[in-house]
């Protein structure tokens, strides 16, 4: 690309640039994605806790706040779209706890929340229940014995966010959307009829622009001025525990005043901290510290004893992008820069995943408000196929797949047993880093953290794509893992 | 060979593998196979490229690769089945094994006895949580070994090493031999976590920092490591404020300890040891699930390989002799307990009516001391450190000692008078 023409530019391939792309692809209308990364749902998407919930236990979810109201309307058409794209979705449910009487004031809190809610805004949602300590040891009975009670809501699901913004990207493309990655925009300037694009790749003109750069909002919106709306990005930390844990619990555990622990899709645990009591961060910086890794750790020991650092096999630090820090964390940006003709910015803000699907159909209804024409794609298929996972098979399953293709017979990953087929169809699919297969089939989740597989997978990588190991990355840029050849440094 | 048929199937083709194998073999077993998910036999041997190998098992000082060939060619002419790029993903508590390989497909038999051998992986920086971005160049000194002497790749010319555990300090050495400079290493206990002779052979002699009770309170960099903050710790090992040091490097390599990998062994039903991390086992090496034994570092980490292939070969004799008899071995019923500063004793029990070795380790260094293994024997040391296994034998003539009625041996590391 030195020179690209596009009706609508869509910057960042997240959740919501993905969906909105994916959204897009309905109809007849030429748009491009540009996603600065090597591979899709690599920024803040990645740092999803996964899970989906409608906010009863939250108690800044407002029926007069734009995010609450698009979680709302996006959480019913989670489950099907993850059917059409083929990515796993569990309905789990949750346990919001208390141990002390005072905390008790919580559930019925929320009870209260949910059935002013019910019949306007969550039709489809499966009333909340109050439930006692017996019931709840029952269910749970790896939790803490402290508990005196608590409420259950058994809408709360699980997915992968980055299986699903990997499908929502193919699919627009399947679809006819121009998707590209390792394309950043570094300038915009505004003409009367179209902006034209400064990427580090060549230029884009374009008559509508959709801001859906994640964490890099603001960053995108001052590059013409139409920033009217100040972000804050709140660290939230994540630990990932050994999937020998997986057990431990089936439901989403969380306590009335900080801590959560829940499954996750693929078998293991996560735990964080209830972002009401997270620190705001720094645009860009990821990086986790001691003191809110202790803090997590300390919260999720208090909600299931069981749980010890030594079972911690990753952390990490994500963000959750807020408009208005003072009045509460909860206010999203999708909306028509009031400044700015035909640039729309869509940041959406906490729990971003399951906001996802309404706001791209928002995002497509606001294009179409500033003058943009759609005409219905008669050729639009919804169903897009996921590849092989090998450890998911039947037995059966799994004979078959290896008689079809020997490659399944080799297993690569040992802790998430991935075999060379799957990396071999990961590659195939637009993974080009480690990163992108690990996100994709999972060599490097596990316990030994690519110990084993690391170089293994590099060598698959290189050989199919047909380049020096050396130019392997993590995750693209300067990301290379191994820097000279053997006896290089000598001749130095 | 019919699958159908197989004795002994071990698994893991590494030191502890391909002892057991060979032994159990030599021990009357016909049908035995080997499963490996690598290549080749040898296991991690081949990136061992350094010497020091064979000193007790051969009274020789061999490579890592000349280890493991003299192994590697017993295994060929004995007549063991090795099935490579075999990876096991499931065994049962009847013993069913359920594998694939590109070659065989999905495999299901079920041996008559099996050996655990499937050695240990590193620990990374996930379950250390070290603070700080997530860049590439962060690599456990065993991967980094395989990119080196295997592979033919050097991750970085600036380097930092945490932890002073034995591959940690050969690293350091191999890296500084390819041109790369080692910054420090960097150990957060107050004494080094590997052998004397690689403190000396492969830090001091190279003239590389090594800072005790220090550690990495921070990784920065974006896409690739740019540096690490060090700082001293405190008793409960916390960074001191005030201690920092920011080290400019472009690779952090973790040398922070070795686990058992016993996932399989846990699907099949064997009891861990906590401390261990290892099956709990007799003097046979069998587990708690009859028919299953266990040799080796997925037993218990070691610091000689050469303590790896006598262990396993413990386990070979005991799998073989299951196989044919086709009858439950007689289990030791007397414990074996550490007691004051020994971390831990293997094997867990013992039958006290044959001879055994003993192999444990301390908590802590300590001089001028004697293992006092119940009231059965003493020995003298003049120091003992967590690094150095310590081996004691006991001859059934101590074991005679015993009072009829004992249930349980304690195993102290007493202080002594000495000069």
């Amino acid at each position: 690309m030195s020179q690209l023409e596009t009706e609508v530019l869509i910057i960042g391939g997240g959740v919501a640039g993905a969906s909105i792309a994916r959204e897009l692809s309905k109809y007849k209308v030429d748009t491009t994605l540009v996603e600065k990364g090597s591979d899709f749902g690599q920024g803040i998407t990645k740092y999803s806790s996964t899970i989906m919930c409608q906010g009863a236990n939250v108690l800044e979810f407002r029926a007069e706040y734009h995010n609450s109201r698009l979680v709302w309307a996006g959480m019913p058409l989670m489950e099907p779209l993850c059917k059409e794209l083929d990515v796993p979705f569990k309905r789990i449910g949750s346990l919001e706890l208390t141990k002390n009487q005072a905390g008790m004031r919580h559930p019925e809190k929320m009870m209260r929340r949910f059935s002013e809610w019910k019949d306007k805004y969550l039709p489809e949602a499966k009333p909340l229940q109050l439930i006692d300590r017996e019931t709840l040891l029952s269910w749970e009975p790896n939790i803490s014995k402290d508990v005196i009670g608590g409420v259950y809501d058994p809408n709360i699901a699980i997915n992968d966010p980055v299986r699903l913004t990997i499908a929502l990207a193919e699919n627009a493309k399947q679809n006819g959307i121009n998707v590209i990655s390792e394309t950043e925009v570094v300038g915009i300037s505004c003409g009367t009829e179209k902006f034209k694009v400064q990427t580090n790749d060549g230029i884009v003109k374009c008559r509508f622009i959709v801001n859906a750069a994640g964490e890099y909002v603001s960053k995108i919106a001052q590059m013409v001025n139409a920033d009217d709306f100040v972000l804050y990005p709140v660290k939230a930390y994540q630990g990932v525990l050994d999937k020998k844990l997986g057990g431990l619990i089936n439901h989403m555990v969380l306590s009335t005043e900080h801590g959560m622990v829940t499954p996750t899709i693929h078998g293991n645990l996560f735990f964080g901290i209830s972002p009401r009591t997270q620190r705001l961060g720094r645009i860009h910086d990821h990086s986790t510290d001691k003191k809110l890794a202790d803090t997590a750790l300390r919260h999720a020991q208090e909600l299931i004893p069981d749980i010890s650092a030594r079972d911690i096999i990753n952390s990490f630090v994500g963000f959750i992008v807020y408009r208005n820090f003072e009045v509460g964390w909860h206010e999203c940006t999708v909306e028509i820069s009031r400044w700015v003709p035909r640039f729309i910015n869509a940041s959406i803000g906490f729990p971003g995943i399951c906001a996802a699907p309404a706001a791209a159909k928002e995002v497509v209804e606001l294009l179409v408000k500033e003058g943009l024409k759609l005409d219905e794609n008669p050729n639009f298929n919804p169903y897009r196929k996921a590849m092989p996972i090998f450890s998911e098979l039947s037995d059966e399953e799994k004979r078959k797949l290896i008689a079809k293709d020997p490659r399944y017979g080799h297993v690569v990953c040992r802790c998430e047993t991935v075999t060379e087929g799957e990396i071999v169809e990961a590659i195939k699919n637009g993974a080009r880093t480690l990163d992108g297969i690990k996100f994709r089939c999972r060599p490097g989740m596990g316990r030994c953290q690519a110990g084993f597989c690391g170089p293994r997978v590099t060598k698959i990588l290189a050989r199919e794509l047909r380049i020096p190991e050396e130019q392997v990355t993590k995750k693209g840029g300067r990301s290379r893992h191994l820097l000279y050849k053997s006896k290089e440094l000598l001749e130095e | 060979m019919k699958l159908q048929d197989v004795d002994v199937a071990v698994i893991g083709a590494g030191p502890a593998g391909m002892a057991a194998a060979i032994k159990a073999k030599e021990a009357g077993a016909k049908n035995v196979v080997i499963m490996e998910r690598a290549e080749q036999l040898g296991g991690l041997l081949h990136q061992c490229i350094h010497n020091g190998f064979g000193l007790l098992y051969f009274k020789e000082d061999l490579t890592g690769p000349e280890y493991a060939h003299r192994f590697i060619e017993k295994v060929m002419d004995t007549g063991i089945e090795p099935l490579l790029e075999t990876m096991v993903i499931r065994i049962s508590n009847d013993r069913a094994v359920s594998a694939v390989s590109k070659s065989g497909g999905y495999i299901n038999f079920k041996p008559r006895s099996i050996v655990l051998a499937m050695g240990c992986r590193e620990r990374t920086r996930g379950a250390l949580n070290i603070p700080g971005s997530r860049p590439a160049g962060i690599l456990t000194a065993g991967t980094a070994q395989r990119f080196v002497n295997v592979e033919g790749f050097i991750p970085g010319k600036k380097i930092v090493i945490l932890g002073s555990g034995d591959i940690g300090m050969i690293m350091a050495r191999r890296l500084t031999l390819e041109g790369a400079k080692v910054e420090a290493v960097v150990e957060i206990l107050p004494y080094v976590g590997g052998l004397i002779r690689n403190e000396v052979q492969c830090v001091h002699d190279f003239h590389i920092p090594m800072y005790l009770k220090h550690t990495v309170a921070q990784i920065h960099g974006e896409e690739r490591v740019e540096a690490v903050t060090m700082a001293q710790v405190d008793d409960n090992n916390c960074p001191i404020a005030g201690t920092e040091r920011k080290i400019e490097c472009d690779t952090l390599l973790l040398s922070v300890g070795l686990i058992p990998e016993n996932e399989l062994s846990l699907m099949a039903g064997v009891k861990l040891d906590p401390i261990t991390g290892g099956a709990i086992v007799d003097e046979t090496r069998q587990t708690s699930v009859v028919g299953i034994f266990a040799g080796g570092n997925v037993l218990h980490v070691h610091d000689l390989v050469d303590n790896v292939s006598s262990e396993s070969e413990l386990a070979g004799q005991s799998a073989a002799s299951f196989a044919k008899e086709e009858k439950p071995l007689e289990r030791g019923k007397i414990a074996l307990k550490g007691g004051r500063n020994i971390r831990y004793v293997v094997p867990h029990t013992i039958s006290g009516q044959k001879d055994v070795t003993l192999y444990m380790r301390v908590n802590h260094p300590e001089e001028t001391v004697r293992i006092k293994v119940g009231d059965v024997m003493t020995k003298a040391l003049r120091v003992v450190k967590p690094s150095e296994m310590l081996k004691i034998d006991l001859s059934t003539e101590e074991l005679k000692r015993l009072g009829k009625e004992t249930k349980q041996i304690i195993v102290d590391c007493e202080k002594r008078e000495g000069r």
